[in-house]
């Protein structure tokens, strides 16, 4: 370990610890699923870069939402989006949850996935290649080092937007709103 | 031949049937709604015991939906289609679930996307759709694409409502 | 539902859910006693979406249904269209077809092999299917330029010929597995923990298969030897020499050892084509996309997928897209019925156990 990377360890252990160490939620969300089992598996390991798979959704930090996205999955994500700890980042997989993809004109799946819950980084591909997500977790690490990975003090603060944009297209939801809504500030 | 075997009958049993077997391996046969049913349970008692689909053909122009019921039996390669026409006002069916088991599960698919109601089959609630309030999405006259535009495409992004 | 009853959701985001799917269980104490399948996650009206473009724009939609195993989804449409148009499939590509397809039944089962051994806790032999698995997509990659999403099968034949070397790197890759099986079959096939997990559990018995719609591995445990591609056989597997494995009890033991049977039988096909491959060309020309009218009719084509019976119910009015286009997926029939009839009774500790072990695929069944 050089001494540039000894003094970020000493004065900011905390983010350093957040940067090396993400913990995805187990969640197969849509196409692609397909490629996840072999980034964590021996052949593409992902453990070297800290990225470890967790069962709950409260010992996670990092959402990977690989694929497109129904409207019965928006409900589940937005469920498991909420219970996650502060500092929270997502990462969405492909160009379905970018501009719709392939079932652009599908009337059950979601368009632009930004709209409903913060996205910090988008990966290319229909589905990506391992290579391709290990880069978009390196770069993920640049936006925490510059403090530019703050997709869930947008949420915070515009809830009131998201929110309605979730009804608009889930109804009436059935759980009561995470941020009090209606407060300025 | 079982497959000429089964001709023959079918042609006594049900004179009014329009039976086409010029594809190997394949009898299709058309029959008038009223008798369907008997129909299948004439075949499961000949052996075909296998429900294997059951598709739905929406015919817009005739104003007609066309049930297929692809029947088989387990050691041999022939499969039978079924197929039924009622009328698209009036969207109502006797169920199959009395001669094959698993037709609940292929009604329930079909009631959902088409919305043909069957009658006898106790389990018609919905399938892969929550909530949703517009006409059965597989008919022909649900265009997909303008119900994309409507809903999905008029919310702003986050710059643009600020 | 009596008081002593709870309901759980074994839900989409669960450590022991192999794709987004979810089920609705009512439990006392220990032992379930309904359970109800949730399916529709994954669903984005396919069959409406492929009537809006036309013949040849369908291709890319129809592999991403199954995502797990592909191939036999471009192989269903692409017959569908060749027996409707009456368009004749030149010899070599039905044989280079035929290599394809078995080396994506190799490549689904050992991903059935990572999630049955994961899900059991023996993460070694999970690995190594894993790993292998990756070189058949290498070797996809070498073939087609793309891992998962292929486009490769078209009505007409295949879309290019074999590269040079190629047949030399099948069969390099098909002695290095077989080397490698006594291990697995020393830590995983054989093992006594496996043996205690999985006999008995999940029976289901002939009469019922057959009525409530099985097909695929769940009749062949059983003692039926249902296999399409020797009932109605497609490409070129009427010229070579295969058994159909057949186990008598019915249970997931016996539907995991058919799996492993039915491995070593796929790298025998492949390697008795790669033999018998003759010269010649590959594709058949079709007319131009935006122009092709197809004649009117309809059409029921099936093939074996590693999972059971895939069918497809193609009608055309004569136009230049399809009428109607109905997919008849073998997860349909086993994660529906088949898995509330197992569940009912079953221990809560052994829901993944049944339902890894019937082969469910989430995005078959709400396509």
């Amino acid at each position: 370990m050089d001494r540039n990377q000894l003094s970020k360890w000493i004065k900011q252990p905390g983010k350093m610890g957040h940067k090396y160490s993400l913990w995805a939620v187990y969640f197969c969300t849509g196409c692609g699923i397909i490629e996840v089992p072999p980034v964590i598996t021996s052949r593409w390991d992902a453990e070297r870069f800290g990225v470890m798979a967790a069962p709950s959704p409260r010992h996670a930090n990092l959402f990977m939402i690989t694929g497109y996205v129904s409207l019965k999955t928006l409900k589940a994500i937005i469920r498991t989006y909420e219970l996650m700890p502060e500092p929270k980042y997502t990462v969405a997989f492909g160009s379905c949850p970018i501009n719709g993809g392939m079932y652009w004109d599908s009337y059950n799946t979601i368009k632009h996935l930004d709209k409903y819950i913060p996205i910090d980084g988008w990966i290319a591909g229909c589905m990506p290649r391992p290579e391709a997500i290990f880069i978009g977790v390196t770069k993920l690490w640049m936006m925490i080092e510059k403090g530019a990975a703050t997709g869930y003090v947008r949420y915070r603060e515009n809830y009131e937007y998201y929110r309605k944009n979730q009804e608009k297209v889930l109804g009436k939801l059935e759980w009561p709103p995470l941020y009090p809504l209606g407060e300025k500030g | 031949m079982m497959g000429k075997e089964i001709e023959r009958e079918i042609k006594i049993l049900f004179s009014d049937a329009v039976i086409d077997s010029t594809e190997k391996n394949r009898l299709k046969i058309r029959i008038k709604k009223d008798l369907a049913i008997y129909l299948l349970e004439f075949l499961k008692s000949r052996g075909f015991n296998y429900l294997v689909a059951i598709s739905c053909v929406d015919w817009i122009k005739e104003g007609e939906f066309e049930l297929v019921y692809q029947i088989g039996k387990i050691d041999d390669p022939l499969r039978i289609m079924v197929k039924t026409r009622i009328s698209r006002d009036r969207a109502e069916f006797k169920s199959a679930i009395n001669v094959y088991k698993n037709a609940q599960t292929y009604e329930r698919e079909i009631h959902e996307l088409f919305g043909i109601r069957f009658e006898g089959n106790p389990r018609l609630i919905p399938l892969f759709l929550e909530n949703w309030n517009d006409i059965p999405p597989f008919r022909k006259d649900f265009d997909t694409r303008k119900y994309v535009k409507e809903t999905f495409e008029g919310i702003p992004t986050l710059e643009e409502s600020k | 539902m009596s008081r002593r009853e709870l309901e759980l959701y074994f839900g989409p985001q669960h450590i022991g859910m192999v794709g987004n799917f979810s089920i609705t269980l009512s439990v006392e104490g220990d032992t379930i006693v309904e359970a109800r399948a949730n399916p529709g996650y994954l669903h984005r009206g396919f069959e409406k979406l492929m009537e809006y473009r036309n013949w040849v724009q369908n291709f890319p939609m129809v592999c991403r249904m199954n995502v797990v195993e592909p191939d036999s989804m471009e192989m269903v449409y692409a017959m569908a269209v060749e027996k409707l148009a009456e368009i004749d499939v030149p010899e070599r590509a039905q044989y280079i077809r035929t290599i394809v397809l078995e080396l994506s039944r190799l490549a689904s089962h050992l991903f059935g092999c990572w999630a049955y051994a994961n899900m059991l806790g023996l993460d070694t032999v999970a690995q190594w299917a894993m790993a292998y698995r990756d070189f058949i997509l290498d070797l996809f990659e070498e073939l087609m330029g793309g891992r998962v999403y292929h486009i490769y099968i078209c009505p007409g034949g295949v879309r290019r010929d074999l590269p040079q070397g190629f047949e030399d790197k099948v069969m390099n890759f098909l002695k290095a597995l077989g080397n490698h099986v006594p291990e697995f079959d020393a830590a995983f096939f054989n093992n006594r923990l496996f043996y205690e997990r999985a006999k008995g559990i999940g029976k289901i018995s002939r009469e019922e298969a057959i009525e409530l719609g099985a097909t695929g591995q769940v009749l062949r445990a059983v003692g039926l030897q249902y296999d399409i591609r020797k009932i109605e056989p497609y490409a070129a597997y009427a010229n070579v020499n295969f058994d159909v494995p057949t186990r008598e009890d019915g249970d997931a033991y016996s539907r995991i050892w058919v799996i492993r049977d039915e491995m070593l039988q796929s790298a025998s096909i492949i390697m008795q084509c790669l033999e018998k491959l003759p010269q010649g060309k590959v594709y058949k020309r079709t007319p131009n996309p935006f122009k092709w009218n197809i004649p009117a009719g309809d059409a029921y084509v099936r093939v074996e997928s590693s999972r059971g019976e895939l069918g497809l119910y193609l009608v055309s009015d004569g136009g230049n897209k399809p009428y109607r286009v109905h997919f008849r997926t073998p997860s349909f029939m086993h994660g529906i019925p088949i898995l509330e009839k197992l569940l009912r009774g079953a221990n809560i500790s052994d829901v993944g156990n049944i339902m890894i072990s019937l082969y469910v695929v989430a995005p078959e069944i709400d396509r």
